[in-house]
């Protein structure tokens, strides 16, 4: 099971490599849907896991949960929302791509180094995983300022959310089942008013460059 | 019941005398200016005469007015009964603290000044404000010269310190005692409102203290205020003497005891004060009066002196 | 709940009982907002109620041997997150204060909100006041730091709101906010304080050991401690918030915030400081003794030559918070010396003076509550005649200028007359900063005794006395009865405290015990007329019921000598001497500001005062209109506060174009580069 873990872990922190280096808001969007079934899968083989040995059924729960709203409702969401939007060809980032990847990278070491000595999760294959989720919350952050558009942002955003709850899932086995659920409400309504907000910055700006935004302070 | 004997003879000397001080500083002051001047005795046929008159009262005035004088004297009185004119014998039980004498002063002149603004009169406003102004500035070197003469008797009973000097032998000859014989005079010209600090004898309003505050008296009500006036002057002159030039050990010398110690001692007592009233008389013929606000640095002055004995108190030790 | 009147003794019921009836209060206050005659009542009877069962606790705890009690401790899971409510004689003796005020302001406000009836929601004003007083008392009987916090910040808030209660005032909106910010930056150096008692010991205990806290950390907490309950208590120059929050409440609350809740902060020194911290150098009390000085000197001064009868009597309470900290300073020294004599005297100095300027200047902001109430102006220069128009008011209003001027036989005196004997106790050999820094605390006694009682002289003799300056003073009447009651029991205290101080010694003498291990009672004997009067100090006695004894006596032989030589009084009414112009008018009285003038001008250091002369018209000598501006200039404002907020505000300028760029990548830009800080500092510590 634990190599499946390991594979899993490795793709999350790849898929967050591939959406920095891609320009278009759409696959942003197709990207996460990626993540989002990968995260999906890790939950689920820990479930299966969970229900042989202590015969717990919350993390499979928690698998339909995420393929309902991570995998489902929010890339349609998204897609919707940029739909809506006027579509004008922009620059979305401040600094080319390949200076981008190399940004990763070097998040990816840094955190390596960071968490080396932290006890209870460098022992064995543990270590590797809780790294590259740290890493992908970073990387999320990262992404978020690397873009200039709104829809940029949520999904840096949703990013920074998978890399917490992938964090906690492998470092604890499964976390209590309210906060799990807890932190799904929390996101889908950020998410919610983080679009209506998108449209909102339209209609002021004529843009979803949330650069903008600058003009509105006092 | 003997503290009470005694505590009636101090009353009664002091009210007698209180008024004679006056006198002789008016007599003393006339005789210098080549007049005649008014009999020694004239404040006490002012104060009877003024006794058997009818009272007028503003019709503002309310009654604080009419309370005031009766608060006044008592008050004095009260005060008289701190500063011991003479050896008593066993009179421990007198517990006079200077805190206390400071305090029930202070409860004469809130009066006094509540008196003066009650009645709507503009001399009275201005009297009173000018009180204020000169209690404030004056209070801080009075009680510093008294914590002074406190520290070296280690009490501050006023009884205590004059018993405590009186073996001291000649305090004058010492600093300490000097600088505040020096502080206590001015504090007792301001106090007393004399010449440089306010003139009792002219009513003109840029001058007026004191005669402004009961320029609304009159009858009986006025004769208390002038009564209670000169007690709290001869309270001050009694308590400048007894510290800084006590008689207590010459009497002792003579070996006296009983009620002659007594009666000797209050006669040393009396010719203390006509000196001390000469004195002060000397110093109001040689003063001019001085402008109101120049009496912020007569204050500082006295404040500095009492100070400066404080101060060599620790310097030289006792 | 169960547990902790188990837990207690009979007080401890007595104490619960009075905090649900304050609770009670609070919501039956907002329950019956709809009729604000029933609601007023219900809640001030209840408050009432809850305030004898307060004094009721309290003397029975200080009469008890037990040193303290635990009257509720709740101890959660997590170790510095617990309720620990105590009692012992320090609390009990505060909350003694406290109750009294509590009663006498209580039964006040029924007379006295009536004015709000219609015009304002008296219901929110019962609600604040009784959840005000709660936060009060749990401040007082708190064991534990952090509940001891939240306690000080619910007080600073209800206090906040109740200064803001006239809202539609501009000038009390401003007073408010400058006391919320004010109180915020005292909180903030306690609450740092705090951190570092926690960081040291690992515990909030209030009750427990400062051994682990190493000497210097000591010296920053006293340092910390100092700032944030001195500008609580508003000593100079953290004062600037008091003379403006205090007047703009109703004059009830104000009654509650000068009497009791700057006294919070001399509790919280006594307890964090002296009795937490235990007293290390003898610099700590110098400190607290110059803030003493400096704040007796300039609270007096400034209230002497104000004119608005609210600030003044918050100035004089700046005033009395600078005695009250003489006595601690002196205390702290003495301590620190190992003078544990000096100490005693000096803490029940203090606290003396605590309780006594509860009782005075209640009654006084009582007064002007009343004074408020009848004519509708604060102002004295509009005011005056009103002993003619409200007699009872007068007459109380004038005992409580006597006490707080420290006149015989009223309570001021006595505690004055203690810190003196504290500071002549004080001067010994050898020390010759101390003994010179105490004698300038002499000088500034007296020179502050003077001053307030020629400021209350100006007070009650403008405002009550002379003829009457506006329409709204000459139409004033007497307040209604229960307005004067609850004055007069403060008053009655007054006169009482005063002429027996034995008796409030014996109680002081208990509560230094149990709080600091010192007994004074050796050093008061008791005399030959009654047990209770008189006070001697090594020898230094006084005895005020004597003193009242020999007034009586004099005043009596007085008018019965006169009677004897002169016969009957005969007086006669005729107007006030005019000079001979017949236009004497209220106008030609001397006013207020007139008063204060000479003052002002001999202290013209401290006051610079300013005159501005403006004329109109071409002729010189016969302008059209003369218009004269008098004014002191605000010192602490202008070269302290000013400079202070001009370097903040040009900061904050800065920072929002350079920091705050108003951009999202920025701020996300702040967020990462904490993280990674963050990573990086644990990694390597």
């Amino acid at each position: 099971m634990s190599s499946y873990l390991d594979i899993l872990s490795v793709l999350l922190l790849l898929s967050s490599f591939v959406l920095m280096a891609n320009k278009r808001i759409k696959s942003h969007i197709r990207t996460f849907r990626f993540q989002s079934a990968m995260i999906a899968l890790a939950a689920g083989i820990l479930g299966v896991n969970s229900l042989i040995h202590e015969g717990r059924v919350d993390l499979l729960v928690v698998c339909a949960v995420i393929i309902a709203i991570k995998v489902i409702y929010i890339p349609r969401l998204l897609h919707r929302v940029y739909a809506n939007v006027e579509y004008k060809v922009e620059k979305d980032f401040f600094l080319n791509i390949p200076i981008l990847i190399l940004g990763c990278c070097m998040i990816v070491v840094f955190t390596y180094f960071a968490l080396s000595k932290t006890d209870g999760i460098n022992t064995g294959t543990e270590n590797m995983r809780v790294v590259n989720s740290v890493s992908l919350i970073l990387i999320g952050l990262f992404f978020m300022i690397s873009r200039k558009k709104a829809i940029g942002q949520i999904v840096g955003f949703l990013v920074i959310e998978n890399g917490i709850f992938v964090t906690a899932m492998f470092a604890t086995q499964g976390m209590p089942f309210i906060v799990d659920m807890g932190m799904f409400v929390d996101l889908l309504s950020a998410v919610m008013i983080l679009g209506i907000m998108v449209f909102k910055i339209n209609e002021k700006f004529d843009s979803i460059d949330i650069n903008k935004l600058k003009n509105l302070r006092g | 019941m003997m503290h009470a004997v005694y505590a009636l003879i101090q009353i009664i000397v002091i009210i007698l005398a209180a008024p004679l001080v006056n006198g002789i500083i008016r007599k003393v002051k006339a005789l210098t200016q080549k007049r005649k001047g008014a009999p020694l005795l004239q404040m006490y046929f002012d104060l009877f005469k003024l006794l058997k008159k009818s009272v007028v009262v503003s019709d503002v005035a309310s009654w604080i007015f009419r309370a005031a004088p009766y608060i006044a004297i008592a008050s004095a009185v009260a005060a008289s009964l701190f500063v011991p004119v003479a050896t008593w014998p066993e009179s421990q039980g007198y517990a006079g603290d200077m805190i206390l004498f400071v305090s029930v002063l202070a409860l004469g002149r809130f009066f006094m000044m509540l008196a003066a603004l009650d009645t709507a009169s503009t001399f009275g406003g201005m009297g009173s404000s000018r009180e204020a102004m000169i209690s404030a500035l004056i209070e801080p070197s009075l009680l510093v010269t008294l914590f002074t003469v406190a520290l070296i008797a280690k009490s501050t009973s006023i009884f205590q310190i004059m018993h405590f000097t009186a073996g001291v032998g000649i305090p004058l000859l010492h600093p300490v005692y000097i600088l505040g014989f020096a502080a206590l005079c001015t504090i007792i010209i301001a106090e007393t409102s004399r010449v440089p600090v306010d003139d009792p004898s002219t009513h003109l309003e840029l001058t007026m203290v004191h005669e402004a505050m009961i320029l609304e008296y009159s009858g009986r009500d006025l004769a208390l205020m002038e009564l209670s006036a000169s007690i709290r002057q001869l309270v001050f002159i009694t308590l400048l003497v007894n510290i800084y030039v006590p008689h207590d050990q010459m009497i002792a010398l003579y070996g006296l005891s009983g009620f002659a110690a007594i009666a000797v001692s209050l006669f040393v007592y009396l010719i203390k004060v006509v000196l001390v009233s000469i004195l002060i008389a000397v110093i109001e013929v040689h003063a001019v009066k001085l402008r109101l606000f120049s009496i912020p640095n007569l204050a500082a002055l006295a404040f500095i002196v009492s100070f400066l004995g404080f101060i060599q108190y620790f310097v030289l030790g006792r | 709940m169960l547990e902790a009147f188990h837990n207690s003794g009979g007080q401890g019921t007595l104490f619960w009982v009075s905090i649900i009836l304050y609770a009670a209060a609070a919501i039956f206050s907002l329950a019956l907002m709809k009729n604000p005659k029933v609601c007023t009542l219900v809640s001030n009877g209840l408050c009432i109620l809850a305030s004898v069962f307060g004094i009721a606790t309290s003397i029975i705890d200080i009469a008890i041997e037990k040193i303290h009690t635990d009257l509720y401790v709740f101890q959660s899971a997590i170790p510095y997150l617990s309720v620990d409510i105590r009692l012992d004689r320090l609390s009990s003796f505060f909350l003694l204060c406290l109750s009294v005020l509590v009663l006498c302001v209580s039964i006040y406000a029924i007379g006295y909100v009536s004015h709000y009836f219609g015009k304002r929601n008296v219901g929110v004003l019962h609600f604040l006041y009784a959840a005000f007083i709660l936060s009060m008392i749990f401040v007082m009987t708190s064991g534990n730091a952090v509940f001891f916090f939240v306690a000080w910040e619910a007080m600073a808030l209800l206090s906040y709101f109740l200064v803001i209660y006239e809202s539609e005032k501009e000038e009390n909106v401003n007073a408010g906010r400058l006391y919320i910010i004010m109180t915020h930056i005292g909180t903030a150096f306690l609450l740092i304080a705090f951190m570092i008692m926690f960081s040291y010991t690992r515990s909030f205990d209030m009750f427990g050991s400062s051994a682990a806290i190493p000497a210097f950390a000591k010296n920053i907490m006293f340092v910390l401690f100092l700032l944030g309950f001195g500008t609580k208590a508003g000593v100079v120059p953290v004062h600037i918030w008091l003379p403006y929050a205090h007047p703009a409440a109703p004059s009830h609350v104000s009654a509650l915030m000068s009497g009791i809740m700057i006294k919070t902060a001399v509790y919280g020194l006594l307890r964090f400081v002296f009795s937490y911290l235990g007293v290390q150098n003898t610099w700590w009390g110098v400190a607290i003794l110059v803030l003493g000085i400096v704040s007796a000197l300039m609270g007096v001064a400034y209230a002497f030559v104000e004119k608005n009868i609210k600030r003044l009597l918050a100035y004089s309470s700046i005033e009395n918070i600078g005695i009250i900290f003489i006595g601690l300073g002196i205390a702290f020294i003495a301590k620190a010396q190992g003078n544990s004599l000096v100490c005693g005297l000096a803490l029940a100095a203090s606290l003396f003076h605590c309780l006594n300027h509860t009782l005075f200047k209640g009654s006084l902001f009582l007064g002007a509550g009343s004074v408020h109430f009848a004519s509708g102006t604060k102002n004295m220069e509009e005011l005056g005649g009103l002993i003619k128009r409200m007699p009872v008011t007068a007459v109380l209003f004038l005992c409580g200028a006597l006490s707080i001027s420290a006149i015989v036989p009223f309570n001021g005196f006595i505690s004055e007359w203690l810190t003196y004997q504290s500071l002549f106790a004080n001067i010994l050999p050898g020390h010759a900063l101390i003994n010179i820094l105490t004698i300038l605390s002499v000088a500034v006694l007296a020179m502050a005794g003077a001053l307030a009682a020629a400021s209350f002289i100006k007070l009650f003799g403008i405002s009550f006395l002379g003829l009457p300056r506006s329409e709204r003073a000459s139409n004033a009447v007497e307040v209604p009865g229960v307005m004067n009651v609850g004055m007069g029991i403060l008053v009655t205290l007054c006169l009482a405290v005063g002429l027996f101080p034995m008796a409030v010694l014996q109680m002081l003498d208990r509560v230094l015990t149990g709080f600091a291990g010192i007994s004074i009672l050796p050093q008061l004997k008791n005399g030959w007329l009654t047990a209770f009067s008189p006070l001697s100090i090594s020898g230094n006695a006084v005895s005020p019921a004597v003193i009242a004894g020999v007034f009586a006596g004099v005043i009596l032989a007085a008018l019965v000598l006169i009677r004897i030589i002169g016969g009957k009084r005969r007086e006669r009414k005729v107007g006030t001497w005019d000079c001979g112009f017949e236009s004497l008018n209220a106008r030609t009285q001397y006013s207020a500001t007139g008063f204060s003038k000479p003052v002002k001008i001999a202290l013209k250091i401290l006051f610079r005062p300013s005159r501005v002369v403006k004329t109109e018209g071409d002729l010189v000598y016969h302008p059209e209109s003369i218009q004269y501006l008098v004014g002191i200039e605000p010192i602490f404002e202008r070269y302290l506060y000013d400079p202070i907020s001009k370097l903040a505000r040009s900061i904050s300028h800065k920072i929002k174009y350079s920091v705050q760029t108003g951009s999202i990548h920025a701020y996300l830009i702040y967020i990462l580069l904490t993280v990674l800080i963050l990573m990086f500092y644990n990694r390597i510590a």
